[in-house]
């Protein structure tokens, strides 16, 4: 037996492709979605595995650091690193700014980390171009999505930062590229807006006669100077020593000293159930219209190409052909159709949507075997209404009258 | 299938539709994913010396700071000196109202010339009652009066001398009360205790301050130095005398060169840092504002060779810090422990390494030991 | 030969039921012994397509009894039970237009009968190419049936219907496109194959330029068939 639908496929193999290659456009616009969805997925995975913490202790009753902002003093790490089971510690702080570098300004996630060595939690877990912060001051690594390129300096706030290294994948739950500066300035950046601001802020406290006491020479300046340092950070990064569990470390954080804390696993679900969510919805929903859409179009074409062929499967019916022939005939040709779709749409989401679209596309190769699957299902049920008017064709049609 | 009838046009321009569209999936389904290799750069240990170096954070400070102000609560009369003056010791700078004191001083010199009289009166009967005593101690010798008499005017004679000495001690207490009005009197004027410049004016003619108030304050120029805070975690090997570069951030393209004065004994706990006095070699010129932010880089000795990698190439895995090692193509964790490093990021390995050795220095993703990899120059996406 | 051909007697079919029934054939009676080829005749309306449906057993006549290649295909009811097998491995059909498939090649157009009753592939093809030897089509063996032409086209139908060796051909008005010449040489090749492979063909036209050439012709008119002795004139 030959295959008819190859035969058929093969005779009009211009307007199969073409159509195809339609198909697979819009395949390729699914998978970007589901990869995009995916990107956020991993945006805030990276983000917790660039952190290199095990746990995560934030302001009482908060879904800090990155959910929600959270505030704790700068010296609470001193008394969770006493605590059984902790190796590590390192202050952290994040907040999400405006970075100038000459004439531009990139939105960025401006990371506070702890000074120290390399592999300090918070710390960019690894380079690709240029080194690690060395000195405590002034000095910044900037992720390759900021567009910042090794030696620029820029500003955020008040001070100037020299661009030293360069990370890849570096982002926050929302896509901004991090900036990674020393931690005492970046204090300094969430506090000290700007100068004006601060002129006016002391001007405020001068006016303020309970503050400027002639009596008490001094007073101003001591009110002054307490209102000018931020002793607080965002989060306190734990590692934990091998053997503990995490959960345990945890629990007598919690209990001791009265601070909420996540582990990996929470704040995982922190950040995918709550920050993402609505955007998981929506895409959900894109990929729900798009897999009717790309049905519809599968169903209208296999309809189409099936109606052609009304007189020829008469001819066939009437010199016996099975049904179950027929149905096979119109069932591969969606089939191949969903194929050739599935292959234009895998190569163009990877090589030309992925690369250019604004956010993180992750093409999972799980998604595109599932993909592959969806595509098939889909073009079978497609191609039902079709095998249903090929199948009530009236072999009698093929003899005229 | 059957055997292929030679539909050869077609046949043809399918397959050259359909392969390269094949190929290409493969490609990508490869290329792209897990599956991917993914690209690193590599660098070599070498065996190098380093100079570690400290880096800081200070402002400019003066040594000596002189606060003026009067010593009791009154009203500034006049202020002559402006800020950025530059004064000599001894120089008035200003005075404090007197209010009565000049009244006090006058009535207090009236005072004295009263005493003054009285000690003349006092002397006067004192001359008298010894001339007195003395003749009738000789009419006493011839036995012309009686003994009564002379002892009446012996005691006449103590009394006038014990006046005297009342009418001397009271014009010593008026002298000393008028000399003490007169010092304060002095001490009104606001006087520059050594040369200097003048920084502050905080108060004008016609305020009145407290006790113990500055009204201006006075600096030695020459005693400028720069108030470092080194993080504790970096300040390993900071002493007085090691040379330092100094930054201004007015004039961050011009290094001054400086010396550690001291290492503070205190260190500020609060915000974990070590506090250091630098000091410039030379002035600079004009005077750098008190205040200004200063960044310290402070040169350690020179550390003899060892191996020496790129701190971009350090990472913690599984609690450890180590190295991705490239031995015949295999990628292997190796741990080391690190020694001395330099601001550059240079970073000396006491233990792990040889040099020699080739390390990964970049990569496009967080590597595992599974991972296939592609040796590049450059991490795709960074520009040179 | 006798039991072989084609038998009808008594053939009815009603369309509908109660006062709308249509009575389209009331009385169809037709012989055709194997190696005939007999004209069917009739105006429009006349009931001939519902005697061709019935005949191609893609019809379910109401009563009468059909016998096809010595087997009782319909005796008030049908007889066999798969049509499609019936229609595929008796029955042959050529009709007013090819009608060919149009992404398969000559070959496999004609060999797609014997492969869809089960026969390998190359045999199939063999016994296609073996029609067009004696067809004159053998040149175009491994075109596309866009690629021939009307005569061609037909030539090929007609190998189709007979590539399965069935007892009976229908062929629904064969000649009707091609002009006298080629439609000639269709009758002929049809007299000449049912002559040597004994099927009894039955050729539905109104094609005045092959009626004298049938030996034997039915009419029908108002569902009701009328025997005719045909002129029967060579041709040549």
């Amino acid at each position: 037996m030959i295959s008819l639908a190859g035969r058929d496929i093969m005779h009009a193999w211009g307007k199969f492709v073409f159509t195809g290659v339609g198909l697979g456009l819009l395949i390729g616009v699914t998978l970007s979605m589901a990869g995009i969805y995916r990107g956020m997925v991993d945006d805030a995975k990276v983000l917790l595995d660039n952190s290199g913490a095990d746990l995560w202790v934030v302001q009482k009753d908060t879904l800090g650091p990155y959910a929600e902002s959270s505030s704790i003093y700068d010296d609470t790490w001193r008394s969770i690193r006493g605590m059984p089971g902790v190796e590590r510690v390192a202050n952290i702080t994040y907040l999400t700014m405006q970075v100038r570098q000459g004439e531009r300004d990139v939105r960025a996630m401006v990371t506070g980390v702890t000074p120290g060595e390399a592999g300090t939690p918070g710390w960019p877990p690894y380079l690709v171009a240029g080194r690690q912060i060395t000195r405590g001051h002034y000095e910044a690594v900037a992720d390759i999505a900021s567009g910042f390129k090794l030696g620029d300096r820029i500003q955020i706030r008040r001070n100037h930062y020299t661009v030293v290294g360069l990370t890849r994948r570096m982002v926050s739950s929302n896509g901004d590229p991090m900036v990674f500066i020393p931690l005492k300035d970046a204090q300094e950046s969430q506090f000290l807006k700007d100068n004006d601001a601060i002129l006016q802020q002391r001007r405020r406290t001068a006016e303020n006669p309970n503050f400027n006491r002639p009596q008490v020479p001094g007073l101003l300046e001591a009110v002054i100077a307490s209102q000018s340092t931020n002793p607080y950070v965002n989060a306190v990064l734990v590692q934990i020593k091998s053997g503990h569990n995490a959960d345990e470390v945890a629990q007598s954080i919690r209990r001791w000293k009265r601070l909420t804390v996540y582990t990996r696993g929470q704040m995982e679900a922190i950040l995918v159930g709550k920050l993402i969510a609505t955007s998981a919805r929506q895409i959900g929903m894109f990929l729900v219209i798009l897999s009717i859409v790309s049905s519809a179009i599968v169903a209208f074409i296999i309809y189409t190409l099936t109606l052609g062929k009304i007189r020829e499967i008469a001819v066939l019916k009437l010199i016996g052909t099975k049904n179950r022939t027929i149905a096979g005939l119109i069932m591969q040709q969606a089939i191949a159709l969903g194929l050739i779709g599935f292959v234009v749409g895998k190569i163009s989401a990877t090589l030309l949507m992925a690369p250019f679209f604004p956010k993180y596309v992750l093409l999972e190769p799980l998604d595109s075997v599932f993909g592959f699957i969806a595509v098939v299902v889909i073009c079978v049920l497609s191609s039902i209404i079709a095998i249903r008017v090929a199948l009530k064709v009236d072999p009698a049609e093929a003899i005229g009258g | 299938m059957i055997k292929r009838f030679p539909i050869r046009g077609r046949t043809l321009a399918l397959v050259l539709v359909l392969v390269p569209l094949l190929a290409l999936f493969i490609y990508v389904a490869l290329r792209s994913g897990p599956l991917a290799p993914v690209p690193v750069t590599v660098t070599s240990v070498e065996d190098r010396a380093i100079s570690p170096a400290l880096f800081g954070i200070g402002t400019i400070e003066a040594r000596y700071t002189y606060r003026i102000g009067p010593t009791f609560a009154g009203r500034i009369k006049r202020l002559d000196v402006h800020v950025g003056d530059t004064v000599k010791a001894g120089q008035v700078l200003g005075e404090m109202d007197p209010v009565d004191l000049d009244e006090r001083i006058q009535g207090q010199e009236a005072a004295l010339k009263r005493a003054k009289a009285l000690l003349n009166e006092a002397l006067a009967r004192q001359a008298y009652a010894q001339t007195q005593s003395r003749r009738y101690e000789q009419l006493l010798e011839v036995r012309a009066i009686s003994e009564e008499t002379v002892a009446t005017k012996k005691h006449e004679l103590q009394v006038a001398e014990a006046g005297l000495n009342a009418a001397r001690e009271e014009l010593a207490r008026i002298q000393a009360d008028r000399e003490a009005l007169i010092a304060q009197r002095r001490n009104l004027k606001l006087v520059a205790p050594v040369d200097g410049l003048i920084t502050a004016r905080d108060a004008d003619p016609g305020t009145t301050i407290v006790a113990g108030q500055a009204v201006v304050e006075l600096i030695d120029p020459e005693s400028l130095w720069v108030n470092v805070r080194f993080d504790q975690i970096h300040a390993h090997g900071l002493a007085a005398k090691l040379p330092a570069t100094i930054v201004l951030r007015s004039q961050t393209v011009e290094l001054r060169t400086g010396r550690v004065l001291r290492v503070e004994p205190l260190a500020d706990t609060v915000t974990e840092e070590t506090l250091a006095k630098v000091i410039f070699d030379q002035l600079p010129e004009p005077l750098p504002p008190v205040g200004e932010l200063a960044e310290v880089t402070v040169a350690l000795p020179a550390l003899p060779a060892a191996p020496t990698i790129p701190n971009a190439a350090i990472l913690r895995r599984n609690g450890g810090l180590g190295v991705w090692q490239i031995k015949n193509g295999d990628l292997r964790f190796i741990p080391v422990i690190l020694g001395a490093a330099d601001l550059e990021g240079n970073v000396q390995v006491r233990e792990g390494l040889q040099a020699g050795d080739q390390v990964v220095l970049y990569s496009a993703k967080a590597l595992s030991a599974r991972n296939r990899i592609d040796i590049v120059d450059r991490i795709p996406g960074v520009k040179p | 030969m006798a039991g072989k051909g084609i038998h009808i007697e008594g053939l009815k079919k009603r369309y509908g039921s109660g006062d709308t029934a249509v009575d389209a054939l009331k009385n169809v009676n037709m012989q055709v012994a194997p190696g005939e080829v007999v004209g069917l005749i009739g105006p429009s309306g006349s009931g001939k397509s519902t005697l061709l449906k019935a005949l191609g057993a893609v019809i379910e006549p109401t009563a009468g009894r059909m016998i096809l290649g010595g087997e009782v295909i319909y005796d008030n009811g049908w007889m066999v039970k798969d049509l499609r097998a019936l229609r595929r491995d008796k029955i042959g059909f050529v009709f007013q237009a090819p009608y060919l498939i149009p992404f398969l090649n000559v070959t496999d157009n004609v060999a797609l009968l014997p492969m869809l009753a089960g026969i390998p592939n190359a045999e199939a093809r063999s016994r296609a190419v073996e029609l067009f030897k004696a067809l004159d089509v053998e040149h175009r063996a491994k075109a596309m049936p866009s690629q021939l032409s009307g005569g061609e086209q037909q030539r090929v139908a007609i190998a189709r219907g007979l590539v399965n060796h069935p007892p009976v051909i229908l062929a629904d008005e064969p000649t009707a496109p091609l002009d006298s010449v080629r439609a000639l040489a269709v009758i002929r090749i049809l007299n000449d194959m049912a002559r040597k492979l004994e099927t009894a063909i039955i050729v539905v036209t109104h094609d005045e330029k092959i009626i004298p050439t049938f030996k034997r012709i039915y009419h029908i008119r108002d569902g009701v068939t009328y025997e005719e002795a045909g002129e029967g004139r060579e041709f040549e």
